[in-house]
């Protein structure tokens, strides 16, 4: 059983990388406006399925790879303007449950325009196979998922922390009336952080394609694992999702291999031994939604 | 009310004339007691209940695992059902009760998840994605199963007395204690009052209305599936008691008849129900976000409880916001 362990971490932190970049989005997303975005999984599936169809038209796979999460941007930028912008500063249900109607919208779209089965994606050919690591082989698939998503955290981080609208969004979230007393356009803030958000989800999604396929609820099947993360990492915490992500991501691949009917229930036995312990999460912050 | 009462009681009677069938009225009162669940949590004490499918679920799977390997009555399976969602409350409550707003929300997904999950995965004793079949309910002999009549009626006396039991609640000083919550919630603890132990107590009585809704869904429908533990589900709930009005009593009923009902029309029409709900959640929340009762209540000028109080408590409130922080 152990020789297999090895090969599982690996794919746990993978998992975890998922995981995480999907919480961040969403973390941002409420964080700075209360919104629980229901619709987040929607989105990544939307960008899944526009690379899949650029590539199916004969596209380049690395362009595809860069269009596709920006179109599930405009699309999101739109909603977030006409949708969701008039229910900013009401009860948090609201936008919950608009999200979700969204979501079911989505999913019934995706349904109609590609139908249910899980379609068939190939990574292309300078990205399969696989790596000899001495003790184990690792698909370079997996392998450039990893180098993505952590150019993904690193240029989030640079960004919140070392440019002035970075600074502005992380004041937001402190305290926007002031940021907005001071002039800011609070209002284009937030849709920007709307689509930043979206921009990690459409990322993550097309990425997760060549992972997990692609069906109607690919996304949505990334959003659970994700909003523990939120509360296992603590809202409002970059360093939390990523911590949180990866250990939820390693406790799911070590129990598919140990105990496969807990591998997703291990996650919710974590998350409430966490909040047992911490009940704000490993890294919640102060100053933040409570 | 009673003249709803007295229509809904006659409605096997016109039923073959408006051409909505007895069982689908019979959904929607059960339907309409998890919505009350849920309106308790939401409407009085301001909190965003979005895993009462689990015990809605609970419900469900109690009784019909005792229908099935006990043998009990129905009414004995009931009372089993709502016993399986108060426990399941229990383990789940002190994890949610001090939290507040989006944070309560996403616990309560997520705890919610849980549930369904187990029912997904212990194939062996609920069927896992298959589901399990409920036998039909008799009342004295086992040979007279009550038919779909005796059932809408069992339903509808089952749902004025939850409706009873609901008002007494909401107009104790419990249930006033829990407005007060919502709206001002460092002052209810000023006054001394432990809110988090209301809070408990409120999530325990929305489980076992969730409960006693999933119990008799189930016998109705002779079937149970592990998506009734969803979260889809118990945004459905949540759905229901906004658009019929939340924070009132009886909001969630007119909220669950036309949830049912226009189910029941748009599934025989299209198959793409799930597009039309989706579309009713949005068009609720941005075009009557008081809901069809609500706003009646308010053009009349009987303001109804507000589901947004002018100062959204547990933003404004710095001493409750640290202490919900933990």
């Amino acid at each position: 059983m152990l020789e297999h362990a090895g090969p599982q971490i690996f794919n746990g932190l993978v998992l975890g990388a998922f995981y995480a970049i999907v919480a961040i989005g969403l973390s941002l997303i409420m964080n700075l406006t209360g919104t629980i975005n229901m619709a987040h999984g929607s989105f990544m599936t939307l960008a899944g399925y526009l690379a899949f169809t650029m590539i199916a038209r004969g596209t380049n796979f690395w362009f595809a790879f860069v269009a596709a999460p920006i179109i599930a941007v405009l699309v999101a930028v739109i909603v977030e303007r006409t949708l969701i912008r008039p229910l900013y500063g009401r009860d948090p249900v609201y936008s919950l449950l608009l999200t979700f109607g969204l979501s079911l919208i989505a999913e019934e779209v995706f349904h109609v325009i590609w139908g249910a089965n899980t379609l068939p994606f190939a990574p292309p050919a300078s990205l399969s196979g696989t790596l000899a690591l001495g003790f184990m082989n690792f698909p370079v698939y997996r392998l450039f998922i990893v180098v993505v998503l952590v150019l993904a955290f690193a240029a989030l981080a640079l960004f919140l922390y070392y440019t002035r609208f970075g600074l502005r969004l992380r004041a937001a979230v402190q305290d926007t009336e002031m940021i907005a007393a001071l002039g800011t356009n609070t209002q284009l803030l937030y849709t920007i952080n709307f689509g930043l958000g979206i921009l990690l989800a459409g990322i993550a999604g097309v990425l997760a394609v060549g992972l997990l396929g692609l069906n109607p609820t690919t996304g949505n099947t990334l959003l659970m694992p994700a909003f523990v993360t939120v509360i296992i990492g603590g809202m409002g915490s970059l360093y939390g999702s990523i911590v949180g992500g990866i250990l939820i991501g390693l406790a799911t691949s070590l129990m598919t291999l140990y105990v496969p009917a807990a591998s997703e229930v291990v996650i919710y036995v974590l998350m409430a031994i966490v909040l047992t312990i911490r009940p704000r999460g490993l890294f919640g912050e102060e100053g933040l939604f409570g | 009310m009673l003249v709803a009462i007295v229509l809904l009681a006659l409605e096997p009677f016109f039923a073959p004339y408006i051409k909505i069938d007895v069982t689908i009225v019979s959904a929607a009162l059960l339907f309409a007691i998890a919505a009350m669940s849920a309106n308790l949590l939401l409407g009085y004490t301001g909190l965003p209940p979005f895993g009462n499918a689990a015990f809605f679920g609970l419900g469900a799977y109690g009784c019909g695992l005792s229908l099935k390997y006990l043998n009990v009555h129905f009414i004995t399976a009931t009372l089993f059902g709502m016993l399986a969602a108060l426990l399941g409350a229990l383990i789940v409550a002190p994890f949610l009760v001090r939290r507040r707003g989006i944070y309560f929300g996403l616990l309560s997904i997520a705890f919610g998840q849980v549930f369904y999950f187990i029912a997904y995965r212990f194939t062996s004793v609920t069927g896992g994605e298959d589901g399990m079949s409920v036998p039909r309910p008799y009342l004295v002999f086992s040979s007279f199963t009550l038919k779909e009549t005796a059932f809408y009626y069992l339903s509808l006396v089952v749902f004025v007395i939850s409706l009873l039991a609901f008002k007494l609640i909401v107009q104790s000083p419990f249930g006033r204690t829990l407005v007060a919550i919502r709206q001002n919630e460092l002052r209810v603890r000023y006054l001394g009052l432990d809110s988090n132990r209301f809070v408990f107590v409120a999530i325990l009585i929305s489980a076992g209305f969730a409960g006693l809704s999933g119990a008799l869904s189930a016998m109705l429908n002779g079937f149970i599936a592990p998506l009734s533990l969803d979260w889809h589900q118990s945004g459905d709930f949540v759905l229901a008691t906004i658009l019929g009005g939340s924070g009132t009593v009886w909001g969630p009923l007119i909220g669950s008849l036309i949830y049912e009902i226009g189910r029941d029309i748009i599934s025989t029409i299209t198959p793409y129900w799930q597009i039309f709900l989706g579309a009713l959640f949005v068009a609720c929340v941005l075009g009557f976000p008081r809901g069809i009762l609500g706003t009646i209540l308010a053009r009349v000028g009987a303001a109804p409880l507000s589901n947004e109080p002018e100062e959204a408590n547990w933003t404004q409130s710095p001493a409750i916001a640290a202490d919900h922080r933990g």
